[in-house]
C-alpha cells in the first residue's frame, strides 16, 4: 500500500491514524512517510554565506548586484577560484562572462519588476561557479550559491548559455527564502514551476518580449544540434520540448488527468511542474502585455505571501493566486478571471 | 534520520540504482541499473553489500532541492516472509566512487 496521495501529502493526521489503526505493514509505511514529511518540512530559509566569499562586502547596495564568479577548473569543489568580481571587466572566458551577465540580468529583473533586492531581499551576494566538474551536465543552487557545468558537448552545451536556466537557479534561492516549498511531490513541483516562471520572465524582461511574442521554453540554448528537440521544457505545451532517440520523449504533463505518480525525481518535481507551468502561461497570455507585470506580479506576491504553507499542493497555491489577483487587480477584474480559467483549464481544483 | 542497518539480502533481493534530479532531469539520463542478487556470486554480493553499508551514513532523504543531483538506491527484498524495500538517496557530491562506477559501468571494483 502506498500512503502517498497522487495529489501530494496525505495530511499528517491521517498518517497518525494509519499508524494507530493499520496493519503492521501499513503502520511501518505510514511511519516512514511521516518521518520523511517531517524531515522535509523545515524551511531552509534565507541562504547563508559560505567560505570563500569572505573578501566580498557583506551585501550589495539596494538596486545594485554584488556578483562574484568562480572557476572550479573542472573539479567539483566549491566555490573554486574567484575570476571576476563585481565591476571588473569581461575575462574572455565565455562561461565566466555569461554567468556574470546572466546573474546581473536576473538581479535587475527582480529589482525592477518587484523591487526585490537579491535572493534574501537584503542584497545577498550572487556567487556563481562555472566549469564545475568534467563535462558536467547540470546547473544547481546548493543553498548558498549557483553552480554551472560545461555540458558534455554531445547533448548539452554549457549551462551558462541559457539566461532562463541561470535565473531559474537564482529563483530557487528566492523560493527557499520565502515559502520554502519542500522539494517533494506537489510542493516540489510548485517549487520547480516557480523557478521556471521567474526564469522565463527574466528572459522576457531582458528581451522586452510580450507574452504572445515569447517562446515559453526553458533551456532553449542548451541542447546541441544532435538532439531532436528545442529545449528542456515547454511551458506552453508541456511534453513537447524534445522527442529524441537517446533522450526519449519529453515526459512532462500539462493537466491533472495526466499527473505522474513516481518515486523518481523527488516525486516527479520536474515532471508535474508542467501543470502549474501551463497554468501560468495560460493566465499570462490571457492577460496580454508583459507577463511580469500582471501574471508575474500575482505569482510573485503569492510566493511571498506568509499564508502559503511550505507543503502547499497545487490547489492551495491556485486558491492563493486567485486571492492575490483579486487583492491586486480587483475581485471582479479580468485578471482574476484569467487566473481562475487557467487553473480550471489544467484541471486543478479550486474548492 | 539515517538508516542504521542494511537488511539481510538473499537470493530474492534486487537493487535498482539510478541518478536522479538536476535542472535537466531527463529520465533517459537517470540510466537505472537493475541488479538481481540471484545472478551474482557470493563475492559480488559481498562487495555490493559492503558498498551499500558504506552508503548508509551518507543517505539523505531530503536531498535534491535546487536541482542538485543524487543517486537513488532501491532495494527490494523479502524478510520475515514479507516483501519489503529500502530506499536510500545519496547526494551526488558525497557519493562514493564505487557507487558511481556501479551505476555507470555495472562494476563494483
Amino acid at each position: 500500500m502506498s500512503v502517498l496521495s497522487p495529489r501530494g501529502f496525505i495530511p499528517p493526521y491521517i498518517l497518525d491514524q494509519i499508524i494507530r489503526n493499520g496493519s503492521q505493514h501499513q503502520r511501518q509505511r505510514a511511519l516512514g512517510t511521516l518521518v520523511h514529511v517531517q524531515q522535509l518540512l523545515p524551511n531552509p530559509g534565507a541562504p547563508h554565506r559560505q567560505r570563500g566569499d569572505a573578501l566580498l562586502p557583506a551585501r550589495g547596495q539596494p538596486g545594485l548586484p554584488l556578483r562574484s564568479i568562480h572557476d572550479a577548473q573542472q573539479l567539483m569543489q566549491l566555490p573554486g577560484m574567484e575570476v571576476r568580481s563585481e565591476g571588473q571587466p569581461p575575462t574572455g572566458d565565455a562561461a565566466v562572462d555569461e554567468a556574470y551577465d546572466a546573474l546581473g540580468a536576473a538581479y535587475e529583473f527582480f529589482w525592477q519588476a518587484y523591487g526585490r533586492d537579491s535572493i534574501d531581499r537584503q542584497g545577498f551576494p550572487l556567487v556563481g561557479t562555472v566549469h564545475y566538474g568534467d563535462g558536467y551536465e547540470n546547473a544547481f543552487w546548493n543553498g548558498a550559491q549557483m553552480v554551472f557545468g560545461d555540458g558534455d558537448g554531445e547533448i548539452f552545451h554549457r549551462f551558462t548559455r541559457s539566461l532562463d536556466v541561470v535565473a531559474h537557479e537564482l529563483a530557487h534561492g528566492i523560493i527557499e527564502s520565502e515559502a520554502g516549498l519542500v522539494y517533494f511531490n506537489q510542493p516540489g513541483a510548485l517549487n520547480e514551476s516557480l523557478s521556471d516562471v521567474f526564469g522565463v520572465l527574466t528572459r522576457q524582461f531582458s528581451l522586452k518580449q510580450t507574452a504572445d511574442q515569447a517562446d515559453w521554453l526553458i533551456g532553449a540554448d542548451l541542447l546541441t544540434d544532435k538532439v531532436q528537440g528545442v529545449a528542456l521544457r515547454s511551458m506552453a505545451n508541456p511534453g513537447t520540448a524534445y522527442d529524441d532517440p537517446v533522450l526519449g520523449k519529453d515526459p512532462q504533463c500539462g493537466h491533472m488527468r495526466d499527473f505522474i505518480v513516481t518515486r523518481d525525481d523527488n516525486g516527479g518535481v520536474h515532471l508535474n511542474s508542467g501543470i502549474p507551468n501551463r497554468a501560468f502561461y495560460l493566465a499570462a497570455v490571457a492577460m496580454g502585455g508583459y507577463a511580469w507585470e500582471k501574471a508575474g506580479r500575482i505569482w510573485y506576491d503569492t510566493l511571498c505571501d506568509r499564508r502559503l504553507p511550505n507543503d502547499a499542493d497545487f490547489s492551495a497555491f491556485a486558491r492563493l493566486t486567485l486571492d492575490t489577483a483579486g487583492h491586486v487587480f480587483g475581485a471582479a477584474g479580468s485578471e482574476r478571471m484569467a487566473v481562475e480559467q487557467a487553473w480550471v483549464d489544467v484541471g486543478v481544483e479550486l474548492t | 534520520m539515517n538508516i542504521k542497518q542494511l537488511p539481510k539480502l538473499g537470493d530474492n533481493a534486487t537493487l535498482r540504482l539510478s541518478r536522479q534530479g538536476g535542472v535537466a532531469a531527463i529520465q533517459a539520463l537517470s540510466r537505472p541499473r537493475e541488479i538481481e542478487f540471484s545472478q551474482c556470486n557470493e563475492q559480488q554480493r559481498g562487495q555490493i553489500c559492503s558498498l551499500l553499508e558504506g552508503c548508509l551514513p551518507l543517505a539523505d532523504r531530503a536531498t535534491g532541492r535546487g536541482d542538485q543531483r543524487y543517486y537513488q538506491i532501491e532495494l527490494r527484498y523479502r524478510e520475515h516472509e514479507q516483501d519489503d524495500e529500502m530506499v536510500l538517496r545519496i547526494p551526488e557530491e558525497q557519493a562514493p566512487g564505487e557507487l558511481v562506477r556501479l551505476w555507470d559501468k555495472g562494476e563494483v571494483y
